[in-house]
């Protein structure tokens, strides 16, 4: 009887810590910003000021619109890039484990820096132009980012977050296909199964679970992302989380920036429901 | 108090075992702490200048330093953005408790600090420096010291805004113009002829980054030259006609100017030929190649050379522990030698008249030409900082970059975006009932006719 009642307050006492952390860390703050974005600093009533000061801004539509076009061309270029990395250090291929270390390179460096070393790429006096005028295909360095080609300050930043980011999709990716049990694949070969269709049909799905939890991951840190933005195109390309800082940090308004901030909540939460409902496990589905 | 004490001897010993980690260079810094810190609490000064590494770096080993070695007294010194700077001050004085003894901000950020009331009032302080033989200070710094009924800062540096150009670049300047007298006109044409030079690459450069500085040329260069207010005739057809005048500019302008922040980089890499920005983001410039820069001052427009005055304070929180050694820092920062030390440090200027002028040799020339040239122009005006707007001063800025960002960039039509900026910054002055900022008439509350 003793025993049973201890047993049941085990896995609460476990979990207690976790919860307090998240409890202060997380849930605190969230509801703490919640509160400022709808709250007058002056008479502490409940107000949608900010939301309006927020909607009528110049750069808010904007900003939507480019965390938007952002997120959806670097996501899937990440996934299948990571996940195409993922299969071929899997195949253990000769210095795969070199390849493994070189691709996790990015992962140790700061958006910012990442921002810096594209911006240095990109500039009148960057690498590029200087690999081009070597090669003789320009006769003067000129400056790629400019104002009048948003195509290529677009191009720069999902490139710069390709770059920044796959890396982590393939470790995820990686992890998980370490989980699925050679069986399942010998059994596909015996049955006259190919390389693509082993993939598609028993990998993929067996992957699903990996995949959700990068896509999540990688969808709520892009909805976060502005250094790397802001460096390369200044705020000629809003972003999100580059307004709430910009109107914390330049116009002193902590009201605003945490509309912004509930904005950015609201996506990765729509988001994130999204991907568990879509990639949720068919009845009878086995997980690895 | 033993309590407190006690807690002190810990941390300091957490801090200096620490820094054993933490590399040599902080090691031998805090290793020698204790050997003044016997007895001699340490006094935390906090500021929203000297933020960039390398000037913290001077001003922990020289500038501070200096300090330590004559009273004995240790600094901590806290540098940090405008943002966290004033919410740590409104935090130490919402929990009635402080650490920071001293405090040194920019002119602009004192209304704000007023309104919250974080700090004393400095004219007793003053008194007891023009006691002493060796201060002088510039009359309008006094003057824009002191603001709602009392002193709010002792003068400690100032700084302005101007041109610096590689000196290869004067060689496309109008024929017959003199460069130091230089013209709104002037400019457009040495862009022009600069651009021509360069094979069609644009050479003239401003900071419009997200944190450059380009909105103070807009409201207190461009506005003031063309229009004889910052405020004011923000709508009126000189403003029109100076909007126009900066699409054109803009049209010989580097296209990568958006992302500059600091001109002293493309001015280093050879992006830009001339620049315009703050005095301390170009003096690293200067420092690396004094032959090669020179400095010129802003250009003329049709109502005459208007600039902006930056002046950075020295004040204490009324929640200092140690009110003693705040002031006792404050007498070191505005001493001729500190002020002359801060010059060639940092590249700001001394806030007295004689220290001023014993500055000549080497960059610190190159820059003191320039902004005397500025500021002693006979058809010089000073514009100053918008004062008066409270918690909301940080919202000025943006109606001018937003209205450049509307009309230059996206190609507005100009009329239309004046008026409704306009509507924005009526609304701004009439809630915070603040009046103009000079050149402007002292009309309060302020407002564009």
């Amino acid at each position: 009887m003793v025993r049973s009642r201890r047993a049941a307050w085990v896995p609460y006492l476990l979990v207690l810590p976790t919860f307090v952390f998240l409890g202060v860390f997380v849930a605190y703050p969230m509801v703490q910003a919640f509160l400022l974005g709808v709250t007058d600093p002056t008479t502490g009533r409940v107000t949608l000021d900010h939301v309006a000061q927020m909607t009528s801004d110049l750069h808010f539509a904007p900003s939507v619109r480019d965390t938007l076009v952002i997120t959806a061309i670097a996501i899937p270029l990440q996934i299948a890039l990571g996940l195409a990395m993922a299969l071929l250090v899997q195949s253990r291929f000769a210095g795969h484990s070199i390849f493994l270390y070189l691709c996790a390179v990015p992962i140790g460096i700061s958006d910012l820096a990442a921002g810096l070393i594209w911006l240095s790429i990109f500039t009148e006096r960057g690498f590029l132009n200087a690999l081009l005028f070597d090669l003789g295909r320009i006769t003067q360095p000129g400056p790629f980012l400019t104002y009048d080609r948003p195509g290529w300050l677009l191009a720069a930043v999902v490139l710069t977050e390709v770059w920044r980011a796959t890396a982590i999709v393939m470790l995820i990716l990686l992890s998980g296909l370490q989980l699925i049990p050679k069986d399942y694949q010998e059994s596909a070969q015996v049955f006259g199964a190919g390389p693509w269709q082993t993939l598609r049909w028993v990998t993929l799905p067996l992957l699903r679970g990996s995949l959700q939890t990068a896509l999540i991951i990688r969808t709520i840190l892009a909805f976060e992302v502005f250094a790397p933005v802001m460096m390369l195109t200044g705020r000629l390309l809003p972003v999100l989380a580059g307004e709430s800082y910009l109107w914390y940090s330049l116009y002193r308004n902590p009201g605003v920036a945490s509309a912004y901030g509930v904005l950015i909540l609201l996506l990765s939460g729509a988001f994130t429901w999204t991907y568990l409902r879509l990639l949720r496990p068919h009845p009878g589905e086995v997980r690895a | 108090m033993s309590v407190r004490q006690t807690g002190r001897v810990t941390r300091r010993q957490l801090i200096t075992r620490g820094s054993v980690l933490a590399g040599a260079l902080a090691a031998s810094r805090l290793g020698a702490r204790p050997a003044f810190g016997a007895g001699a609490p340490e006094v935390v000064f906090s500021t929203d200048q000297l933020i960039p590494l390398q000037e913290q770096e001077w001003a922990r080993t020289s500038l501070m330093a200096g300090f330590t070695k004559t009273t004995g007294i240790p600094v901590r010194l806290i540098a940090e953005g405008d943002g966290p700077y004033v919410d740590r001050l409104v935090a130490e004085a919402k929990a009635g408790h402080g650490t920071i003894s001293a405090t040194g901000a920019l002119h602009g950020l004192y209304p704000i600090m007023l309104s919250a009331n974080l700090i004393r009032d400095m004219a007793p302080l003053q008194k007891q420096l023009d006691a002493m033989k060796d201060r002088t200070f510039y009359r309008d710094l006094l003057a824009a010291s002191h603001m709602g009924g009392m002193q709010a800062f002792i003068p400690w540096m100032q700084a302005t805004y101007v041109f610096a150009a590689a000196k290869s670049s004067l060689q496309y300047f109008p024929n017959g113009r003199n460069p130091m007298r230089m013209t709104y006109d002037d400019l457009l044409q040495w862009g022009q002829n600069m651009q021509k030079a360069a094979g069609g690459q644009r050479r003239l450069g401003f900071p419009v980054g997200p944190n450059g500085l380009y909105g103070r040329f807009l409201h207190g260069y461009a506005y003031p030259s063309f229009t004889g207010a910052q405020v004011e005739r923000f709508k009126s057809p000189d403003a029109v006609a100076m909007w126009q005048y900066l699409r054109r500019l803009w049209g010989v302008t580097h296209p990568s100017s958006f992302t500059y922040e600091f001109m002293y980089e493309p001015l280093l890499s050879g992006e830009v030929w001339v620049a315009w920005d703050h005095t301390a983001r170009l003096i690293p410039a200067l420092r690396q190649r004094p032959d090669d820069f020179v400095v010129l001052p802003s250009p003329a427009g049709p109502r005459g050379r208007s600039f902006i005055s930056v002046i950075v304070g020295l004040s204490i929180p009324k929640t200092a522990p140690d009110p003693d050694g705040g002031a006792k820092l404050i007498e070191y920062l505005t001493r001729p030698s500190t002020q002359l030390a801060t010059l060639q440090g940092d590249g700001f200027f001394p806030v007295s008249p004689q220290v001023a002028k014993s500055a000549t040799s080497g960059w610190v020339k190159v820059v003191a030409d320039g902004v005397s040239a500025q500021a002693g122009a006979a058809d010089a005006h000073t514009a100053l900082l918008p004062i008066g707007l409270g918690a909301r001063t940080a919202e000025f800025v943006p109606i001018y970059t937003d209205a450049f960002q509307l009309i230059v960039i996206q190609g507005k039509n100009i009329q239309d975006v004046l008026n409704a900026q306009a509507a924005k910054l009526a609304a701004l002055y009439q809630a915070q009932n603040a009046v103009c900022p000079p050149p402007d008439p002292a009309i309060t509350p302020c407002k564009p006719e």
